[in-house]
């Protein structure tokens, strides 16, 4: 190992990503759009529901039933069809995706003390929606019932009931961001890596100047490091920049060890390095290996419980997601941001994260070094 | 005319020559959507259940038994055990074993003999803020219907129910349209087939074009008698077939393995998938044109067409919520009218008077990047 042509190789890699000025930019700028793009679109809590309220009794308790929908944050009036049959073309249409209605005859009702119905309709072409909004319209309906009752001065107190605090714990205000952004750092090591990575040695192999490599003084160890290092480095500029925009212009706390994240990040990087020369080592061509990076990816980023709670998965598939690298080090960076969880607490998933590196990335070296000398 | 004919039948034919000879990209492109498929269909959802929780049973009390057998008994909650302190708690949080933990302290069972309110506290992870959200809500509805559980049994041994009696209730009735037993496949397969349809176009067209061009293969089309023009439409040829291909396997399976109904006009999703399909072969060519090498052909398509058609169609997560400027950027992909169009034709009975609007959107749309892309790849000839 000769440090001085270690150093001539990383300096050939880095020329060789500069003389593509598009790549750099974008290199830096993805991770900052899928910073905001996750940050927004998957952190967005469902406010603002498009609402249509049909008020078929036209009484005080229809207008506090409105006034409560209104008022609650999560959904916005916008429109008073005339009766439940002109909701559907709203509907149709996505022009409104909540429905109200309040049948005739509800004030009398109420005031006879018979229980009255208030139809709630959600748009079920909107699997995520639909369920929040129909756990807020009951909330709703609930406090206006409750309101009610303290309106009409009935005496409660003698009734036992439940007196329930739910409350959550490490991240209180249920902000989506703070655990999007940990684990954000860690898919972002992953596509840069693995994209960049998997092209590297298939581009000498295509280009010829893998076999000119071969006819000098370095060795297969070298020629190794040269290779790993600039993009282990690019990778880690990015998490760094995604962390750094994270906590500073996004707020995110951090609760935790950084000892903690830099070692699950660097084991978690010799992995995906590793994954990235096996690659670039079974393909012949770039288009082959970026097609097969592809096919790894996406189940990578279905499965590993970054967007999707594992708890939402069949069980049959928590293997596979076991299995996956990604799924490990989530765990690490959400319990050393969220829960500020130390090494003891994450023994198991570092366990499994060291476990794949020496896997993944010793398969890679035997790889490497058959297909050198060979 | 007829000639041009023959000189993109033969580009189209070397494409399909080039594609066979490369199993992996073919099954890439055949079988990277089934396998989507069957992920999304199966993996995914947003319907937690079978959470992690530890009880934690301070009174010891055959009235906090009966309250915590609510969670037990529950398929939400999955009660792992009973732990002795606040500390072990905490200490499971942070070790992620668990996501909701349930406390009834000291004096609940006395408490309600005496009419009062119980106290419990249901501590939640929001370490995932999705399955916490759920969680939360949930836990509030049990502790909503065991309360007024409670109060039932109260009234009913109070004889005839005088408190709560001499006011009505309103009562909430729900109803979910479209989708009503609100199984998520139903509503992630329309969409899914636009994101698919989207990821493969865009990234293959531009990356083939791009390898064309590294390969220097470009030159020696050049001084044959092809015109640019004859040998992109060639190029993307292929391309287009696969895309419909794809098409045609995702709405099969999805209609006959995962019971989607497809309940509008077919003409109209024909109509747009085609359109959409032009779209999104324009990109590929804009990105294949800006791109001077192949990585980046192919970080800048994963930037324009995975990320926006996987996050800003609408295909999973609603757009109502987020801000208004990034609904904005959202029309600048093609994805997000055409997740419109699909989930109006599959799940909606929509025809083409209830989806002129984004028809008429996603046609402007394909014009216009068609239109850019020419002038780009133009340019870029010279």
């Amino acid at each position: 190992m000769s440090p001085k042509r270690i150093r001539l190789l990383i300096w050939k890699e880095f020329k060789q990503l500069r003389r593509d000025p598009l790549l750099l930019r974008i290199i830096f700028a993805m991770p900052i759009l899928q910073l905001i793009m996750f940050g927004y679109v998957v952190a967005a809590d469902v406010t603002h529901l498009p609402t249509a309220v049909v008020d078929l009794d036209h009484s005080a308790v229809s207008r506090q039933v409105e006034d409560a929908f209104a008022g609650s944050g999560y959904f916005v009036i916008s429109a008073h069809p005339a009766s439940e049959a002109a909701v559907r073309p709203l509907m149709d249409t996505g022009a409104v995706s909540v429905a109200v209605v309040v049948p005739e005859g509800t004030e009398a009702a109420l005031t006879r003390g018979e229980s009255a119905p208030v139809a709630v309709i959600v748009d079920g072409a909107d699997g995520t929606t639909s369920g929040v909004a129909l756990s807020y319209a009951t909330q709703i309906v609930q406090q206006v019932n409750t309101r009610r009752l303290a309106a009409a001065g009935v005496d409660t107190s003698a009734v036992p009931g439940l007196d329930a605090r739910v409350r959550v714990q490490f991240n209180p205000t249920l902000r989506s961001l703070n655990t999007m952004l940990p684990g954000l750092i860690g898919l972002i090591c992953m596509i840069s890596i693995v994209v960049v990575m998997s092209q590297a040695v298939v581009k000498e192999r295509e280009s010829g100047t893998l076999e000119q490599m071969f006819v000098t003084p370095i060795t297969p160890a070298e020629y190794l490091t040269g290779k790993t290092v600039p993009y282990a480095l690019v990778a880690s500029a990015q998490a760094l920049l995604v962390a750094v925009v994270g906590v500073t212009w996004f707020r995110v706390p951090f609760n935790g060890s950084i000892w903690v994240v830099v070692v699950g990040l660097v084991l978690f990087m010799l992995t995906v390095l590793g994954l990235g020369l096996l690659v670039s080592l079974v393909s012949r061509t770039r288009h082959q290996a970026q097609q097969t990076i592809m096919f790894l990816m996406l189940p990578a980023m279905v499965l590993s419980g970054f967007i999707f709670p594992l708890e939402s998965m069949p069980s049959v598939l928590l293997p596979v997601a076991y299995a996956i690298p990604l799924t490990h080090v989530l765990v690490v960076m959400r319990g050393a941001f969220v829960h500020g969880a130390g090494f003891g607490d994450l023994a198991g998933p570092l366990a499994a994260l060291a476990g794949f590196a020496v896997a993944v990335f010793g398969a890679a070296l035997v790889a490497v070094n058959r297909r050198l000398k060979g | 005319m007829r000639r041009s004919l023959a000189r993109i039948g033969a580009i189209t034919a070397k494409e399909f020559r080039h594609l066979v000879r490369d199993p992996r990209a073919l099954g890439v492109v055949l079988l990277l959507p089934v396998l989507e498929l069957l992920l999304f269909a199966y993996a995914i959802s947003f319907d937690v259940d079978h959470v992690p929780t530890v009880v934690l049973d301070q009174d010891q009390s055959a009235a906090s038994r009966a309250y915590l057998t609510a969670y037990s008994s529950s398929d939400f909650f999955d009660v792992r055990g009973t732990v002795s302190g606040l500390d072990q708690i905490d200490e499971l949080f942070r070790q992620n074993r668990i996501r909701v933990a349930v406390v009834v302290p000291p004096g609940f069972g006395r408490t309600l003999a005496e009419g009062g309110q119980g106290r419990v506290a249901v501590l939640v992870d929001g370490a995932d803020t999705q399955a916490a959200a759920v969680g939360k809500a949930y836990a509030t509805a049990l502790n909503v219907q065991y309360g007024a559980r409670l109060a039932a049994t109260w009234t009913d041994r109070q004889g005839g129910g005088a408190a709560t009696a001499s006011a009505g209730m309103l009562e909430p009735r729900m109803r979910t349209w479209y989708n009503p037993e609100r199984r998520s496949s139903l509503f992630l397969i329309p969409g899914l087939v636009v994101v698919i349809i989207m990821i493969v176009t865009v990234q293959q067209t531009a990356t083939s074009l791009v390898r064309e061009r590294d390969l220097h293969t470009r030159e020696q089309m050049q001084v044959s008698p092809l015109r640019p023009a004859e040998l992109t439409i060639g190029k993307m040829l292929p391309w287009t077939l696969l895309a419909f291909v794809d098409l045609g396997v995702i709405v099969a399976l999805g209609l006959g393995v995962f019971g989607v109904p497809f309940r509008g006009s077919v003409p109209v999703f024909v109509l747009a998938s085609t359109v959409f399909i032009l779209a999104c072969l324009a990109l590929g060519l804009i990105v294949s044109a800006v791109s001077p090498s192949l990585e980046t052909a192919n970080i800048l398509a994963l930037v324009i067409a995975f990320l926006p058609s996987f996050l800003l169609s609408g295909f999973a997560f609603p757009l109502s919520s987020v801000p208004g400027w990034l609904r904005a950027v959202s029309y600048l992909f093609p994805a997000r009218y055409m997740v419109t169009i699909s989930h109006g034709v599959f799940l909606k009975g929509a025809g083409f008077a209830e989806l002129a609007l984004p028809l008429a959107q996603l046609s402007v749309y394909a014009v216009v990047a068609a239109s850019v892309a020419t002038l780009l790849s133009r340019r870029r000839a010279r």
